[in-house]
């Protein structure tokens, strides 16, 4: 930041017109002061139990007991990686991740390119889309609950209406259809999201070039391909990068619509996670998954930087 | 021409689609609450909400607990919005206008905690609250939801100061103005829509927040509306009406206010995300 040699604040003021600045501390502690509270909040609320969360997947604590921990090293980590539970959640973390990132980022363009172009009522439409996002989570594990319940759900009557019923219609107690049923309520509840930030930025598609790529002959697919892809490319690798931190943390949905079953259909990193500290009282194995998870989370985020990286220098195309 | 007529229809068709999946579970929602018990386990259920049957709503305030998880949701929302904003205004200035040592290691901190789970938080923060007698307290709640809303709030409203000329902060600089006068007289009005956007964003981040309300207290007079109503789809006794009005009444408000500025959220949003 040149912020400062610009402005000369912290030079031209000590100069002659001392009396303009009444400051008594200067300056150079101007910007300590503006930000030290909050990095004060966010080092003891984030720092420093992150600091002791990763102490804690060296240990083995007992949610019970937790002031007695006893230093075991790599154990947890060894033991998570051998157990096949926990391949078999890791495996389902990248099926929902990669189904989320996916299912979000491709609705949300299908949907930005269907309200891009003006229409009456527009606005209204916009509004209306953005409702899932704004809608609880709670909410909408419980509406979710209620449309798939087994009996009485809108949506088992629905499929039974048209022959596609679940025999017995228990969508959320199926190993099978479990997963697929929260993937979709996940879904709905990001595309609006990954619709509106892609719906900005086909606003800022040249209107011209795409005219001239319709008047040279070009069909739709060729215009997307050549005019607007290019554009929009770089939001599309953003929310791909958000969508797949958003689903790795994302917990509540489907802790409360199937608590990470039936037998364990649906549980991701976090739910195992939180059964592990809560319903285990193992708070090491539960620390050392978090960690698993903060670090998949760490590559994919150094991995997209490098991808961009080499994508802005021409390296990959 | 006719293909043209077709392609409209077909838009036409696919936007009315769009539409009703976004829109269906909250009017169903609706229609649930305002069933009677004939119609929800009928053969045919019904389609449309029974307006007769409003009272519903009323009912669940007045008889259950709802009021109060809704009252208490309230207060930690208002409470997480007034600290991180207040908090983030401020860090968001020194991140866009100032240099300083450990500027780039503070920035990473902050995008770094985006991406911690809540529940990973959980034990730890558990343990913290523990020794500094926070648990089972409302503000315990508005001190940890403001810690991880406080990152993104104050991202983008560093975003939307970048946005701001510095000249006009010169001009009342060269005037003899404090640092904090120019912040307040100066940037805060400009970036006025900015701070509304974050104050949404913090508020509905602590009215929708589940995992550290549901281990953090333990009294059934602090829980909030996102705990009460978690607790119901367990439970079998309570009318699916009731459970679906109080659920109603926690997502409207919700969907109206990002309804109303949902704009400046979105700019503000992806300004956070990107710029950051």
């Amino acid at each position: 930041m040149t912020v400062l040699e610009q402005t000369g604040a912290p030079k031209t003021t000590r100069q002659p017109g001392a009396r303009r600045r009444p400051s008594p501390l200067g300056s150079k502690w101007t910007p300590y002061l503006f930000l030290a509270p909050a990095a004060l909040f966010i080092l003891v609320f984030q720092a420093v139990p992150l600091v002791q969360e990763v102490y804690l997947s060296f240990t083995r604590t007992r949610l019970l007991n937790p002031t007695r921990s006893e230093w075991v090293g790599l154990e947890n980590f060894n033991r998570i990686f051998g157990d096949p539970d926990f391949h078999r959640t890791l495996l389902i973390t990248f099926v929902y991740v990669i189904a989320c990132v996916v299912g979000a980022v491709g609705a949300g363009l299908v949907v930005a390119l269907l309200l891009n172009k003006g229409f009456r009522g527009r606005g209204v439409a916009r509004a209306l889309v953005t409702i899932p996002w704004a809608a609880p989570g709670i909410a909408v594990a419980l509406i979710a609950s209620w449309m798939l319940n087994a009996q009485y759900g809108i949506v088992n009557r629905l499929l039974d209406a048209v022959g596609l019923g679940v025999p017995g219609g228990a969508i959320l107690d199926s190993p099978r259809y479990a997963l697929p049923a929260v993937l979709a309520t996940t879904i709905w509840q990001l595309f609006p999201f990954t619709s509106v930030v892609l719906l900005s930025a086909l606003q800022s598609v040249p209107q011209d070039l795409n005219e001239a790529a319709t008047m040279d002959g070009a069909g739709r697919w060729a215009t997307f391909h050549a005019v607007t892809w290019p554009v929009i490319k770089p939001t599309v690798g953003l929310l791909a990068l958000l969508m797949t931190i958003w689903s790795l943390r994302r917990f509540e949905l489907i802790w409360l619509m199937t608590k990470g079953g039936p037998v364990g259909a649906t549980e991701t990193l976090v739910i195992d996670l939180y059964s592990q500290a809560f319903d285990s009282k193992e708070l090491g194995s539960a620390a050392a998954i978090g960690m698993v998870g903060v670090v998949i989370s760490l590559i994919v985020i150094t991995g997209s930087r490098l991808v961009a990286r080499a994508v802005e220098k021409g390296d990959v195309r | 021409m006719r293909r043209f007529r077709f392609g409209l229809t077909a838009r036409i068709v696919a936007v009315l689609v769009v539409l009703g999946v976004a829109v269906f579970p909250l009017y169903w929602m609706l229609v649930t609450a305002l069933s009677s018990n004939n119609d929800l386990f009928a053969e045919q259920p019904r389609l449309t909400p029974d307006i007769g049957r409003i009272g519903v709503f009323v009912e669940a305030l007045a008889e259950g607990k709802a009021a109060g998880w809704l009252l208490n949701s309230l207060v930690i929302a208002v409470g997480t919005m007034v600290l991180s904003v207040g908090l983030g205004i401020p860090l968001g200035y020194a991140l866009s206008r100032f240099s300083f040592w450990g500027k780039a290691a503070l920035t990473v901190v902050l995008l770094f905690t985006q991406m911690l789970p809540e529940a990973l938080m959980v034990v730890p923060l558990f343990a913290l609250f523990r020794r500094f007698e926070l648990l089972d307290s409302l503000t315990g709640l508005v001190l940890v939801n403001s810690a991880f809303v406080l990152p993104i709030v104050a991202l983008i409203l560093k975003g939307a100061i970048d946005g701001i000329p510095k000249e006009l902060e010169e001009a009342a600089r060269a005037d003899g103005a404090r640092p904090f006068t120019v912040l307040s007289r100066i940037n805060v009005p400009l970036i006025a829509p900015s701070i509304a956007a974050t104050a949404v964003i913090a508020f509905f981040h602590a009215w929708n927040e589940y995992v550290f309300a549901v281990t953090f207290i333990f009294s059934p007079d602090l829980q909030p509306a996102s705990v009460g109503i978690a607790n119901f789809i367990g439970e079998l006794g309570t009318p699916i009406q009731t459970v679906m009005a109080v659920a109603f009444l926690f997502t409207l408000p919700a969907v109206a206010f990002y309804l109303l500025v949902q704009k400046y959220v979105v700019s503000g949003m992806t300004a956070g995300a990107v710029k950051g």
